[in-house]
């Protein structure tokens, strides 16, 4: 854990300092944040997939996220902040409130029973009248200010996502080496021998879902702060929030710390080339590419890519 | 009271269609054990098809439903050969993820293509309808709805009373065993994977008359089929069609009580509140 964290560190610092140097407006310094937060939602449905709990339904508090502290700014002009507190306490419910139908689910139960849930919440927030319907909403602009989590130039959000960054992936690991990993691996590897050893399963499935949910809907926020709109068909959307999350974690190597960094600084900046040098001519190569990467993947490496390096520091820390 | 009548006889309508969309998912659920979240990608590709027979050949959608069946067979037979059969004993996290790949690789596929554009057919029986008393039968759902019935009592005439059915059920039942009466398993398991998307392909072909088809057209299905397959009992086929027509009264009743945008979201609910209580179906005994 210690060296995880180490190398963590490292790089959260190298990317403030080349944000300090890179053109604040610029494109390069845009794709780093979304990589950076590429990586802290996919590291956050780590805490759950990572451990056999396929959920396809992290839209749900992805949407939550973004969707309650952006209602709340343009109806009550409360900062994000606070809003964000909100939307991590509503995420946080509606994770307990699904555990009670879903949590003794299996496999393809869970994964389906989640979709569900999250596509639930897409057309919701399409019919309700205060989220915008349809067309959702926009962020009001204030101009820069820390306050209310907004800045003219994507630049001046690399501090904040290298926080979120920061933020799940300690989480992550602090997680996973607590006796809570344990416990979690234990549950991942044949439940009812975990019961029948004195888990409680049912408790430490529900913790790790609760937080996984709450650092998902921070993510929300800081999206729908730095994209300034959102609708339902973007934040709860299935393939794009979603899929995604769980494909970012995998094509790395689920259940691994260094799995969905290392996913997603591969794919973000993959699919910006693609779609820069490919987009105008054949619209949906960059997914079709994705889509045949993570079958690769499946059939080739089931571990992820982080099986192929050497360095132990990216080994999967095994219990 | 007319409401609620004609509510139900759409419901059954539309029910019957869904029903055979979601057979082939729980036919391969049933013989494979591996749920296919792609599988809704077949109703895209079946709509296609009988959407260039009928823009080509003049075929009418419901005999272009026949050519969706092979297509959507042949295609899922190879996807068979190609991936599934890697996974069919692998981890259900590389069931899942397999699947969730083949959804990006197909959708995108009939993007670059087919490009985004909706598609539709004119039909001569589009917007006919037949008045029974104050009740109304629209003619394009009458007959996808009768195709459909028709498919699925082939579906049980094959897998009932044909050496092929026969050995489809055994392999279902016991591999080995299977194995030892000389059974070749491996080809009964594409055969079996390519009749259960050539037969969501056909429920993709008999809905064209009413329905646009876009690249993107199945995901609108996907938790739809899911729902029936689950109601019916996973892997029973008899099961998913009682599901359909059950699924398409609770999103025609619905409508009844709720706006229109919000009949999934009622299905939705039922569907989770399912799972929770009884994740082996509603109707179905066994899951495999």
């Amino acid at each position: 854990m210690k060296r995880n964290l180490l190398v963590l560190a490292a790089l959260a610092s190298v990317i403030l300092l080349a944000g300090l140097v890179l053109e604040p407006n610029g494109y390069v310094v845009r794709i780093l944040c979304i990589m950076l937060l590429t990586a802290s939602m996919a590291q956050a449905w780590n805490v759950v997939g990572g451990f056999n709990q396929i959920s396809l339904g992290h839209a749900a508090f992805f949407g939550i996220g973004a969707y309650i502290p952006t209602i709340t700014q343009v109806a009550y002009g409360l900062s994000p902040w606070l809003g964000m507190g909100i939307g991590i306490i509503a995420a946080v419910v509606l994770a307990l409130v699904l555990s009670g139908p879903t949590m003794r689910l299996k496999g393809p139960y869970f994964a389906l029973a989640t979709l569900a849930a999250a596509e639930a919440c897409r057309i919701g927030a399409s019919v309700l009248k205060f989220t915008g319907g349809p067309q959702g909403i926009s962020v009001p602009f204030v101009g820069d200010s820390w306050a209310m989590m907004q800045f003219r130039f994507p630049g001046h959000y690399l501090p904040l996502f290298v926080l979120l960054f920061l933020v799940s992936c300690t989480t992550f690991a602090w997680l996973t080496a607590s006796r809570y990993g344990y416990f979690l691996r234990a549950v991942r590897d044949d439940e009812q021998a975990a019961e029948v050893a004195g888990v409680a399963t049912f408790r430490v499935k529900l913790l790790a879902s609760v937080i996984s949910a709450a650092l998902t809907a921070a993510c929300g926020t800081l999206f729908a702060q730095f994209t300034y709109f959102i609708d339902p068909e973007t934040v709860f959307s299935a393939s794009h929030v979603s899929i995604r999350m769980a494909l970012v974690a995998i094509i790395g190597g689920v259940g691994t710390f260094a799995g969905p960094i290392l996913g997603a600084f591969l794919i973000v900046p993959l699919e910006e080339v693609l779609n820069a040098t490919l987009s105008e001519e054949v619209g949906g190569l960059a997914p079709l590419i994705f889509g045949a990467l993570l079958i690769a993947v499946v059939l080739l490496r089931p571990d992820g890519l982080t099986s192929l390096r050497l360095p132990k520091v990216l080994r999967r820390p095994e219990a | 009271m007319t409401n609620l009548l004609q509510a139900l006889l759409d419901g059954v309508l539309n029910g019957g269609v869904y029903g055979v969309i979601a057979i082939g998912l729980t036919l391969v659920f049933g013989i494979l054990g591996i749920v296919n979240f792609a599988h809704a990608q077949f109703v895209m590709i079946g709509m296609y098809v009988a959407w260039f027979a009928w823009h080509t050949l003049r075929l009418d959608p419901i005999a272009g439903a026949f050519l969706s069946l092979l297509v959507g067979g042949a295609i899922g037979a190879a996807l068979e050969y190609l991936f599934v059969r890697h996974v069919v004993k692998a981890s259900v996290v590389a069931q899942i993820f397999l699947t969730v790949g083949l959804i990006a690789v197909l959708e995108n596929v009939a993007l670059i293509f087919l490009g985004s554009d909706y598609r539709s057919v004119q039909t001569a029986y589009q917007t006919q309808a037949l008045h029974l008393g104050p009740i109304l039968v629209s003619v394009p759902y009458l007959l996808a709805f009768a195709a459909a019935v028709i498919m699925a009592v082939s579906l049980r005439f094959l897998l009932t009373s044909t050496w092929t059915g026969r050995a489809i059920r055994a392999t279902a039942q016991d591999e080995q065993a299977a194995i030892s009466f000389g059974i070749n398993t491996r080809k009964i398991y594409a055969l079996a994977f390519g009749l259960g998307t050539g037969l969501t392909a056909f429920g993709g072909g008999i809905i064209l008359p009413y329905a646009t088809v876009n690249p993107t057209v199945g995901a609108h299905y996907v938790v739809l089929m899911f729902t029936v397959a689950v109601l019916g009992g996973l892997g029973s086929t008899t099961g998913a069609l009682a599901g359909g027509v059950l699924v398409g009264v609770i999103q025609s009743i619905s409508t009844l009580i709720l706006p229109v945008q919000m009949k999934d979201l009622a299905l939705f609910v039922v569907f989770i509140a399912i799972l929770a209580v009884r994740p082996q179906g509603l109707l179905g005994g066994v899951s495999r």
